[in-house]
């Protein structure tokens, strides 16, 4: 085993790499910017700021969000798509139906198509709803349709999507086959490999989706892979999954579209590997950026994944980690609309940025608030590296907000809080209460730059107990990484009433995913004994749509899978019923064991156990006598395991900072870890 | 009490509406609530004012307003109990048909006895025993249209009326799906109930009134700012409804809209007195209309609540075609959709700039029924066809978008319907050359190729088959609507809205309209008819002949298209 496992994130701002020690447990962290045009060359910076020998790297776990970039900015490859003749609009039509923001909007203008009508090919062939050929396919079109695609409209890649394809995929096959030989340069995806499930519309725009990023992402990877091994590496380079795991680059490049939404992976992975370090059942990830709050629910240590899920508009049927999101960070503006006061949705974005920066902004965003209310030193922001301006945050707030509503600064600073944290609290009921659950029950486990001063004022206001802040919460993300295995999702459409007779089938699907799964998992170098089986049914009372997942083992009978599914169909919605059940969709998702870093234990390194009491002191907000008050000011290098501090305290450490308000308390753990205490009732 | 208190509640009072629709969607059995999307949920004050409600059906949301207070009036606010729950279909009060089902509860504190707030969900449920299965073309008194459940408590303090449950399942021909969705809709209602007690707890009672006066206050002042921005005047607009499903006579609609200052009147009263067929429209669904339009003109991406609606008031005197009264037949509501883009069919006489053109005119839609081969069981499903919206001043038409008074609905993917119904579909396409042409397009409408694979019944559902969707500023019209029912055989039927048996290899086309063109098309940048000709939303042959431009081989012929072009004037 070698020295060094590393993790790298890109951000839209920076490209974080940390790297641990396997020897030492030591774990040290580099940043370089992030270069949007040539993204490997800010992720090879980044590495060369650590100066390690590459040679003694065991694995590289990779976070990119490039497809994801690829697609926001209208920068993958020119697509084209074959389909059935008479159906060549599936991706424009859509559903037909416009987003819930836009739902007044008489002036709605789509947002522009992936791939435009003259690139959308359809050929005869018809396969039915049972699965029978009706048409047989025309090859010959088929040929003479991708030629022109290429000649006339340069494609480079090709997307092709059948009706039911997912029942009976052999048209498909056939067209791939003939365009494969025939025009063998031409990156192609193909819908029932893509994914084999119903619903024309969702299944065509997720292969879309994949054929318009696959060219560039290939690139991308192998282009990457040649720079680290020319620097001596020869270990496992692997690719962050958006629904957790990873996968080997090779894997990678055969699924993209897995890579799309694995932004805030790396902290959920990290969030989870704690659930399960600490024995915590219930937790609430809550990653706070500068431009969004991402929120996600982890049951006994394992994250809640959907399988269908939006990119900008567009439905993608990926399993991915649910995340709630709600679009404000430091850098949403607050404002005023007829007396009531607005946070968001428009930012300053990082330039001009918030007031604060100095950077031409004029109007108060989150940041100031937080700057005028005492919480952030504005010295020491963003590690010293962007001194923030007070007096013009609070001239601003003064100026555009304080002013028209005859109020003070500090009480409209306070309110952009107020605002901000019963949006939040929006996204976390939605999350918990939809699934029958009460927040309450939940640890909230907050990180990303803000996240330790936001997460503790919202366990306030919905009375959750307890909140954990891990060590350098800042670059959690990448840290999280680290703690991944390797995984591999299959799936596939089988609508068809859960009764005796159709168990056999049902069983046997299911083993020809677990095989498919375990040939993915093989193909990336795991052995039989290091790879786990999660077998997931997605079933409903006939007549609903809506599924629910009903993890099985490999063996079950009509009656268990019925008590299951009853039973969580009571818990989430509060009844079941006597209807027929019906199963949809079967998955498995393979998992193969990694090797991950152990948490360090501090107790060992503890000095003497104490208050870490230090004598300073800065004013700060405090919401219970909605006042100015004095916060213990502590530096969170200072703390050691065993350290108690009762709020109201600011715990600093440059990257970011914890506040512990008035009437919580904060405990530090072994790992040095901040447990932040909030009594039951508050105001 | 400060600014963002009343912020921090109007943002709770939303989301507790957003987690009623989530648990609505989630549990529901119908397909038309599920996929279609096809509800509306509203929060109210103890006053019954609207102070949150969830993205649904537009319509449905406005109609709540009315319902509710009508229910309210009832039952008497003093019969009301904690646990109650009350639902409610007479058209006249619930304003919409009788398949629109609103359920209604008061919201209590423990140990109070009077209600704090209210919640109310309305969805479309399959069946309710009217004359026909499916939905009803031509009914020609309520009766015909449906069990009536006249305000009446189907929960009783927590507990279901089983009499009144067993009188619903005796009345269905679908029992299993309306039981499911009515337990739905109670369990999305207990979920406002518990929400709304713990925002009341969290404030307390007196700061959640003050901010709910605060909330309707913002609503007002917002709409009545964005209506003095308008110019001020009286205008007059007149479109056509095919006819009343029971004679073929065309019947004119007429509106008058009034802008003066903040205030927004708009005046039904010049349309004709209330017809036959079940195309009339009860007061409480023409006062939606018109908050929809006022919606889209002032506040579109502001929530809503009462406050918005202050500034409006709604003429429509009783026996109008806009103010059914007993017993007038009201199942057939397709007048209504015409009749919100009539409001902006007066208002762009005033602001052309403003105002997008025709929206393909109304909702064409169609549903399939009758018994699944396999399994004998009842099926009933809906589709809303997409149409093409009209262009605006600065913008082309959004291409086969669902109607601007459904924008939340989805359509029903081809390969559900496969699965679900007897129908197999040869095509389902954007049809070139039916966007209103013009200097910014109509977007296009949809042609859907429909065979026939198990026997049942077809309908065919749109108001606006027989004349044009309007353009503006020199645009030109598209085709309308048409279902073409049986071509190239003897039973050949060209038609909007029409119920039939259909066999086995019987064949339908759904023809769904575009949008009007803004601005004359030879106008029109030529480069942007030839990205069209390309993409074969415009023909060659549309190109030259309306357009004006004359392209080959894929290139803009420059000279040919300045001598079309030179001969054209204003």
């Amino acid at each position: 085993m070698r020295k060094y496992s590393l993790g790298i994130d890109i951000g839209g701002t920076f490209v974080d790499a940390i790297v641990f020690d396997r020897q030492t447990g030591d774990t040290r962290l580099e940043k370089a910017l992030t270069t949007p045009e040539n993204p490997s060359t800010g992720v090879l910076r980044a590495i060369d700021k650590l100066a390690i020998d590459l040679g003694e790297v065991e694995t590289i776990v990779h976070g990119t969000t490039l497809g994801l970039n690829a697609v926001i900015e209208r920068r993958g490859a020119k697509t084209g798509i074959v389909t059935n003749r008479g159906f060549r609009d599936i991706l424009e039509l859509g559903r037909g139906d416009l987003p819930p923001d836009h739902m007044y909007d008489l002036h709605y203008q789509r947002p522009e198509p992936l791939v435009r009508r003259r690139r959308i090919a359809g050929v005869p062939g018809r396969i039915t709803v049972g699965g029978d050929v009706e048409v047989e396919l025309d090859e010959g079109a088929v040929i003479e349709s991708v030629a022109a695609l290429i000649e006339e409209q340069g494609i480079e890649s090709l997307a092709i999507s059948c009706l039911h394809s997912y029942r009976n995929p052999v048209h498909e096959r056939e067209i791939e086959a003939a365009v494969r030989e025939r025009f063998p340069e031409l990156s192609i995806s193909v819908s029932h490999r893509v994914v084999r499930e119903h619903r024309e519309y969702e299944r065509t725009c997720t292969t879309v989706i994949d054929a318009y990023i696959r060219p560039i992402f290939e690139r991308y990877i192998d282009d990457l892979r040649d720079e680290l091994e020319s620097k001596g590496f020869t270990g496992m380079f692997l690719i962050m999954r958006s629904s957790g795991g990873a996968m080997t680059a090779d894997a990678a490049k055969f699924r993209p579209l897995d890579s799309v939404l694995s932004g805030p992976a790396g902290g959920i992975i990290g969030a989870s590997h704690l659930a399960r370090e600490l024995d915590l059942d219930q937790v609430l990830s809550m990653d706070f950026g500068g431009t969004s709050l991402d929120t996600c629910v982890i049951e006994n240590g394992e994250a809640g994944v959907i399988h269908e899920t939006r990119l900008q508009h567009m439905p993608v049927l990926i399993p991915a980690y649910d995340i709630r999101c709600i679009g404000a960070g430091g850098g949403s503006i607050a404002w005023l609309e007829e007396g009531m006061l607005r946070l968001g949705p428009h930012s300053a974005g990082a330039d001009p940025g918030p007031v604060s920066y100095g950077r031409g902004g004029t109007q108060p965003a989150l940041t100031d608030a937080a700057l005028v209310l005492g919480f952030i030193d504005p010295a020491r922001f963003l590690d010293g590296q962007l001194p923030l301006d007070s007096a013009a945050a609070e001239a601003a707030l003064e100026r555009e907000l304080s002013a028209p509503l005859q109020s003070d600064v500090i009480s409209t600073a306070a309110g952009i809080f107020s605002v901000l944290i019963a949006q939040t609290e929006g996204a976390v009921r939605e999350i918990t209460v939809e699934q029958g659950k009460d927040p309450r029950d939940f640890t909230i486990m907050a990180f990303g730059g803000a996240g330790p001063l936001i997460a503790p004022l919202l366990a306030l206001e919905m009375g959750i107990p307890s909140t954990i802040v891990p060590n350098v919460p800042a670059v959690f993300s990448a840290w999280g990484m680290l703690m991944t295995d390797l995984a591999t999702d299959v799936s596939r459409t089988l609508v068809v009433e859960v009764d005796d007779d159709a168990l056999p089938g049902i069983k046997s699907a299911l083993e020809s995913l677990e095989g498919e799964a375990r040939q993915n998992l093989a193909a990336q170098g795991v052995g039989d004994d290091d790879q786990t089986m999660l077998r997931n049914l997605e079933m409903r009372y006939v007549g609903q749509e809506h599924t629910l997942k009903i993890p099985v083992d490999s063996d079950f009978s009509r009656e268990t899978l019925r008590r299951s599914f009853d039973a969580m169909h009571q818990e989430r919605y509060g009844h079941e019923s006597a209807q027929a059940l019906e199963l949809v969709n079967l998955r498995v998702t393979g998992l193969g064991q990694m090797p991950k870093p152990e948490l360090h234990n501090q107790r060992a390194d503890v000095r003497d156990a104490g208050t870490g009491a230090s004598s300073e002191t800065r004013r700060a907000y405090c919401f219970k006598e909605k006042r100015m008050t004095d916060f213990e000011l502590v530096e969170r290098r200072s703390l050691t395991p065993g350290d108690r501090i009762a709020g109201p305290a600011i715990i600093d450490e440059g990257t970011s900072t914890t506040v512990i308000y008035t009437s919580q308390s904060c405990r530090v753990d072994d790992f040095g870890q901040l447990l932040i205490e909030t009594p039951p009732v508050f105001g | 009490m400060d600014s963002s208190t009343t912020s921090v509640i109007h943002s709770y009072l939303g989301s507790a509406a957003e987690e009623m629709r989530r648990t609505l969607i989630r549990t529901a059995f119908s397909p038309v609530i599920y996929e279609v999307l096809d509800f509306g949920i509203s929060v109210y004050s103890k006053d019954l004012d609207l102070i949150a409600d969830a993205p649904g059906l537009a319509f449905f949301l406005g109609a709540n307003d009315y319902a509710i207070r009508k229910g309210v009036e009832h039952v008497g606010v003093e019969n009301l109990e904690p646990g109650d729950i009350v639902i409610l279909n007479y058209p006249y009060w619930s304003s919409a048909h009788a398949a629109d089902v609103a359920m209604f509860t008061p919201v209590f504190d423990d140990g109070e006895d009077a209600p704090f707030a209210y919640v109310c969900i309305r969805a479309h449920w399959l069946d309710l025993g009217a004359k026909d299965p499916g939905y009803v073309l031509d009914s020609t008194d309520i009766h015909q249209e449906g069990l009536i459940l006249p305000a009446l408590k189907v929960y009783k303090r927590g507990r279901p009326d089983r009499e009144i449950v067993d009188l619903i399942r005796f009345n269905s021909r679908l029992p299993d799906n309306v039981l499911g969705d009515l337990e739905a809709q109670v369990a999305a209602v207990n979920t406002g109930i518990r929400r709304l007690k713990q925002i009341r707890r969290k404030f307390g009672g007196e700061q959640l009134e003050t901010a709910i006066e605060g909330i309707l206050d913002y609503g007002e002042r917002v709409t009545r700012k964005a209506l003095l921005d308008l110019p001020d005047g009286t205008w007059e607009a007149e479109d056509i409804m095919d006819d009343d499903g029971i004679d073929d006579v065309k019947i004119p609609m007429r509106v008058k809209v009034t802008i003066d200052g903040d205030r927004f009147v708009v005046d039904f009263s010049a349309s004709p007195d209330m017809v036959a067929g079940p195309v009339n429209i009860p007061f409480g669904l023409t006062q939606t209309i018109s908050k929809v339009a006022l919606k889209i003109l002032t506040t579109p991406s502001h929530p809503s609540n009462a406050g918005c609606f202050r500034p409006l008031d709604v003429v429509a005197p009783p026996g109008n075609l806009f103010h059914a009264v007993y017993p007038a037949a009201t199942y057939t509501q397709w007048a209504a959709m015409i009749a919100m883009e009539l409001v902006f069919k007066a208002l762009a006489k005033a602001m052309p700039d403003r105002i997008a053109a025709c929206s393909g005119g109304d909702v064409p839609g169609f549903l399939m029924y009758g018994k699944e081969p396999e399994t004998n069981r009842d099926y009933a499903i809906s589709n809303n066809e997409p149409v093409g919206w009209g262009a605006a001043c600065n913008h082309d038409g959004s291409n086969a978008l669902n109607h601007i008074s459904t924008t939340m609905i989805r359509n029903t993917p081809i390969e559900v319907l496969e699965a679900k119904t007897g129908m197999q579909f040869e095509s389902v396409e954007l049809r070139c050359d039916s966007g209103g042409a013009g200097n910014h397009r109509g977007g296009l409408g949809i042609r859907r190729d429909i065979r026939i694979v198990w026997p049942g019944h077809f309908l065919s559902i749109t108001k606006k088959s027989k004349t044009p969707p309007w353009a503006l500023a020199g645009g030109l019209s598209p085709e309308p609507n048409t279902m073409h029912f049986f071509p190239d055989t003897e039973r050949s039927k060209k038609t909007g809205t029409h119920r039939a048996a259909v066999e086995v290899g019987d064949r339908i086309v759904s023809i769904s309209a575009g949008g009007g063109g803004h601005g004359h098309p030879w106008k029109r940048e030529p480069q942007k008819v030839l990205d069209d000709v390309l993409d074969g939303y415009v023909s060659t042959e549309a190109a030259r002949e309306l357009y004006k431009v004359a392209i080959e081989n894929g290139r803009i012929d420059e000279e040919a298209t300045s001598r079309l072009r030179e001969r054209q004037t204003e």
